[in-house]
């Protein structure tokens, strides 16, 4: 298989992804270099090829209030908030999966409708602040965001991909539903679990308008929110004063941001890639 | 050589069932398995129940005139008052135009790249390239809209908003220069360029998933047959992604007339210069309701929305059920 | 491929395990901890806009240490960024929630939350003497200019009694092109050509996204307005801050009709408007004026890129100079007033406030959030809150000047402003000291005639959020001259006359004559 010659549509995409990845690389590189760039530098071109080594932005964030308490409210919010999500996704979809008469398709609806219909902003506030009184646990910002409808549907169309054969002969095997699922399905479908769970973590380690929403202790904030009041913080109106501030880079600042942001998702992805293997070849339930 | 090496792998841990035993029921999921199965969606059921459907109540705003003091339940009721707000002004045209528009080419255009991509990404055997170029361009999508709204007046407008990168390169071509910022023509295929680069990468990794799903024998069977890399990516791949693909346009039909306030907003902001082709339905709420803070509209308008898009998604779904049964959610 | 099939099993009954256990651990434990607070020492709740400042914990446990020896109780601030401050706090009043101030204005919701009963009528609590402090800082006279139809519903935050917008520019530039003392509107313009010819790297006018209305119809003068410089008589009103202003008949006292017109039938509007347009064309504005956000354009002026800058009678401007002579040597700035008759000019003030503090309805206790605007209205206890430890993050400079030494910065507008309290930094020039003490002399200005008229946008609700929608998108590049002014203005009509501008002008009219006849 490796000695074959290049083909040349495979020559066209390593040409297509080399571009892809040179849009998407410059502007990361332009972000990464400018956060270590001086202020006037920025304010003068706009941007920086070439790092001068000016560290202000980042001392700015770190020697902030609780950026480490604010690194770590994050983690714990991502890997509870993930695996709960996954968990909870997983049988969800599994159910829809499997076309139950009766339950499956009532349960797509079910599923969907939160996609499309939000009650709003007033009734969820209300609901978590004065029925369940989650303010200031993290689990306020964890519960509203339990499960995305988008991604049961992503799952949902990875289980029904794998195929049917193997369950009929787990069946005549005398396995169950419920086992057939954490046996069979689950260690199958490592691809989308790898996926589902990427995408939560992200969603979860993005999120700031929940912890706006409800946590109001400086030293429960987590990353985001702490990002998004430095990156927002931009007069939203001419009426309102501006303030005696020392030289603040702003946008040495918001490049800074963004990288810390960034940082520890790169780092996870490479993680989640490794489960991008084939998990499944016919060959071996038929045997 | 690495195509061998996962093969071998998998090959070597076979799903290990029980052993056989005789039982009568098969084929279709009994009554009493269903019933067990459904425990499994039983957390989702009452997550759903609790932080969707019972703040669903609190869609009656739409019909209410909000007022702070006596909230959602005590404001009195205005009947369809807040929806003539927004359908009646001189815009309501225009802005369901551009929403839709805007929408339909984000989602082409997003759809197809993150397809694409994947399809690209596949070709490139376990390399360190592959690895590397997976996740520089995931990267895009965890940019703020506030940086990428600096990124854009870097190149479109320059950094003391005199000429910029765009405007160089064209001049070096000796091409006439653009006041972008002023200029609302070129910018719904700007928008669609920057939610390309934000979310086609997002978009390759769902894909990717689904192409590790595609068993190799079929590969290697269409090998035998002497088919070109290109004719599988056709022929075998693409049609293996349709379902993956169809579920995530039927989603996208749904959400077709929520405009992306974030980086639209962050983008284009109040510049009005622009809105003739860019102001959507979330843009012009914002704008003209930042200042009364009117529950009651935004939430007739939020489910005018909702049910525009779910009349829309129940056409699909019944296209898609007469079409290509196979692909369809329900 | 090396984790057993088990394993993974292990985890997900693990993680439905937990989640089960985490909800019910929510749901009990919560309810208790909300209990204590009610029982032990009160802790007022108070909304404060922006992010936390540097060194914030210090200074609160310092502010707390003196608030519980001075009067029992503490504070408990919330930071809520910009962006969303408006929603939040719109969220909270919704939700009944017991906070106990919050910063308000005309710019956020507050004739609302007036009209709804929200917020507190403060004349009785202020009259009744309880709060010396307080009244002995804020001029009476201010006071009664901010009731609203005789009610005062918030505590107006201000460090200098009058706001007059002006114009910050490169001193050095202008010595350089022979402009020693640019004073009217003509040497603005000649300084701004020049800055255009000479120095093809600067930007003569910076222009950021919230000026553009700013610049032509605007209270008290439209910043690019010449005609309005050399009449500062005008009064204009609309019905919120981005919607459409109206200009109100100088007479109106005397005939008892204020006849308000749309801006561009008042005198020297449209000759201004074709100003901006000449200004635009000829390239003196930054060209993504619509879009630049206020804090990038600042960091433009202090990297030397900008030649003019938007300045405020607040004392501020000179905070850039610092910053700004670090990237250009020898960089000066000057404040300059273009009134004809400069600062015997008397022109029209309103005197509104731009900020109040407002006591939630539902507070704890109205009568210690009182105590506290009290507390904040003493030297020491001001300074505290605004400038934070004194020698770790400012060191006084004689009476009325301070250093700063941290970058530790609070949002003193939504607490603790008092205009007879406020230091100056120790930077600031003499050009801007000359007009920052000329603003604290009320009787340097005119009162205008429609002074305390704030009109209630509530009868005309849905009208005017759709003329605030038409001017963002019609008006505002025409007020930076973007478009051809004509074609500009023919399409700003049709698309207000659509909107129902006849009858938010009718609206107006019937509030202002009966403004006036209450007067």
């Amino acid at each position: 298989m490796s000695g074959r010659k290049l083909e040349p549509f495979t020559v066209f995409s390593i040409i297509g992804v080399g571009l892809a990845v040179l849009c998407c690389a410059i502007p990361f590189w332009m972000i990464i270099s400018g956060s270590f760039t001086s202020e006037s530098e920025l304010a003068t071109t706009g941007y920086s090829l070439f790092p001068d080594f000016d560290f202000t932005a980042y001392e700015m964030i770190f020697t902030g209030p609780a950026v480490l308490d604010a690194y770590l409210a994050s983690v714990f919010i991502t890997v509870v908030g993930s695996a709960l999500s996954l968990a909870v996704t997983s049988g969800l979809s599994w159910v829809i999966a499997r076309r139950v008469p009766g339950i499956s398709r009532p349960l797509t609806v079910f599923s969907y409708l939160p996609m499309l219909f939000s009650g709003g902003l007033v009734p969820l506030y209300l609901l978590v602040t004065q029925y369940l009184h989650l303010q200031n646990s993290y689990f306020s910002v964890i519960l509203p965001l339990l499960v995305m409808p988008f991604l049961v549907f992503v799952q949902v169309s990875a289980f029904r991909q794998l195929p049917e054969s193997i369950f009929e002969s787990a069946k005549i095997d005398g396995a169950g539903e419920l086992r057939m699922f954490f046996t069979i399905a689950l260690p199958l479908s490592k691809p989308i679990l790898a996926v589902v769970g990427l995408f939560y973590a992200v969603h979860y380690w993005n999120d700031w308008f929940m912890a706006l929403l409800f946590i109001d202790d400086v030293h429960k904030f987590p990353l985001p929110l702490v990002l998004q009041n430095l990156i927002s913080n931009i007069s939203f109106t001419q009426m309102l004063p501006q303030l005696a501030e020392t030289a603040t880079p702003v946008y040495q600042l918001r490049l800074a941001l963004t990288t810390v942001a960034i940082g520890p998702i790169l780092l996870a992805y490479p993680f989640a890639q490794r489960y991008f293997v084939k998990g499944i070849t016919l060959g071996a339930t038929k045997g | 050589m690495s195509t061998l090496k996962t093969r071998h792998e998998s090959r070597t841990s076979p799903p290990s069932g029980p052993p056989a035993r005789e039982r009568r029921t098969r084929g279709k999921v009994t009554g009493r398995t269903s019933w067990s199965v459904g425990l499994l969606a039983l957390p989702a059921v009452g997550f759903f129940l609790v932080f969707n459907y019972l703040p669903m109540a609190g869609l009656v705003v739409a019909f209410k005139e909000f007022d702070v003091n006596l909230g959602i339940f005590g404001s009195p009721w205005n009947g369809l008052a807040n929806f003539a707000y927004f359908l009646e002004s001189g815009d309501a045209a225009r802005i369901l135009f551009n929403t839709l528009f805007l929408n339909v080419l984000f989602l082409g255009a997003t759809l197809a790249a993150g397809i694409l991509l994947a399809i690209m990404l596949n070709e490139i055997r376990g390399t360190f390239f592959k690895r590397a170029s997976q996740s520089v361009v995931f990267f895009p999508y965890f940019v703020s809209p506030v940086v990428i709204s600096i990124i854009l007046q870097v190149l479109l407008a320059g950094a003391s908003g005199g000429g910029g990168a765009v405007n160089d390169a064209m001049a070096g071509f000796g091409l006439p220069t653009v006041d972008w910022y002023t200029e609302p023509g070129p910018w719904p295929w700007i928008l669609t360029v920057v939610k390309v680069w934000q979310l086609g990468g997002y978009l390759s990794v769902i894909f990717l998933a689904a192409i590790t799903g595609i068993p190799e024998e079929v590969y290697e069977a269409g090998m035998i047959d002497g088919a070109s890399r290109a004719q599988m990516a056709w022929r075998i791949t693409l049609p293996l992604l349709k379902p993956t693909g169809a579920v995530l346009l039927v989603l996208g039909v749904g959400r077709i007339f929520y405009g992306d306030f974030g980086t639209i907003y962050a983008i284009i902001g109040d510049n009005g210069t622009l809105f003739e082709n860019t102001d959507v339905i979330d843009t012009y709420v914002f704008r003209a309701l930042r200042q009364l803070g009117d529950f009651g509209t935004t939430a007739a308008i939020g489910l005018f929305q909702s049910v525009v898009g779910f009349i829309l998604v129940v056409i699909a779904v019944l296209i898609q059920r007469k079409y290509s049964k196979e692909t369809s959610i329900l | 491929m090396s984790n057993p099939t088990m394993s993974r099993r292990g985890l997900l009954a693990a993680g439905g395990g937990l989640s089960v256990a985490a909800l019910l651990a929510a749901c009990s434990s919560q309810p208790k901890a909300a209990g204590n607070q009610a029982g032990g020492a009160l802790a007022l709740s108070l909304l404060l806009p922006g992010d936390v400042p540097a060194g914030w914990d210090a200074v609160l446990a310092e502010v707390n240490k003196k608030l519980q020896a001075d009067l029992g109780f503490t504070i408990k601030p919330q930071f809520i960024p910009w962006t969303s401050y408006g929603q939040q706090a719109l969220l909270k009043f919704t939700a009944g929630e017991k906070f106990d101030t919050a910063l308000q204005a005309r710019w956020l919701n507050m004739t609302q939350l007036a009209a709804s009963g929200s917020i507190v009528e403060l004349s009785s609590l202020l009259s009744s003497g309880k709060y010396p402090n307080l009244t002995a800082t804020i001029d009476p006279k201010i006071i009664e200019l901010n009731r609203w139809s005789g009610k005062l519903y918030g505590v107006p935050q201000i460090n200098s009694v009058a706001r007059f917008h002006h114009f910050s520019i490169r001193q050095d530039l202008a010595d350089k092109y022979g402009m020693s003392d640019i004073t009217d509107f003509a040497g603005l313009e000649k300084f701004w050509y020049d800055v255009k010819q000479k120095n093809k790297d600067i930007t003569p006018i910076g222009l950021n996204s919230r000026l553009p209305k700013l610049l032509v119809a605007w209270n008290p003068v439209g910043w690019l307005n010449p005609y309005m410089w050399d009449n500062p008589t005008m009064s204009l009103a609309s019905f919120t801050g981005e919607s459409l202003n109206f200009v109100l008949a100088a007479d109106g006292k005397q005939t008892g009709s204020s006849h308000p017109i749309p801006f561009w039938e008042a005198p020297g509007m449209m000759d201004a408007l074709r100003l901006v347009r000449k200004y635009y064309q000829d390239g003196l504005f930054n060209k993504n004026a619509l879009t630049l956000d206020s804090k990038a354009l600042d960091s433009q002026f202090k990297a030397g890129r900008v030649a003019t800058a938007w300045a405020m009678t607040d004392g501020l401007s000179s905070a850039a100079l610092p910053e700004l002579t670090k990237n250009v040597p020898g960089a000066m700035i000057a404040n300059v007033m273009p009134l004809k008759g400069g600062a015997n000019a008397k022109p029209y003030q309103t005197f509104q406030s731009d900020n109040f503090v407002v006591l939630n309805a539902k507070g704890q206790s109205n009568g210690k959030a009182m105590q506290l605007q009290d507390w904040a209205s003493i030297k020491e206890n001001h300074d505290l809150l605004n400038y934070g430890i004194p020698g770790k993050d400012w060191n006084p400079v004689g009476d009325d000047k301070y250093e700063k030494v941290s970058t530790y910065t609070f949002p003193g507008f939504a607490l603790a402003w008092r205009a007879k309290l406020e230091r100056r930094i120790k930077e600031m020039t003499e050009s801007e000291a000359k007009w920052f003490d000329w603003a604290q002399d009320i009787d340097n200005f005119t009162v205008d005639p429609y002074a305390s008229f704030v009109p209630d946008p509530e009868p005309v609700k849905r009208e005017n959020a759709q003329v605030t929608a038409a001017m963002t998108q019609f008006a505002n590049p025409l007020f930076i001259g973007a478009v051809d002014v004509d074609q500009g203005l023919d399409k700003l009509k049709k698309a207000l006359d659509r909107a129902g501008l006849a009858k938010l002008q009718a609206e107006m009219a019937k509030q202002a004559d009966a403004y006036l006849k209450g007067q």
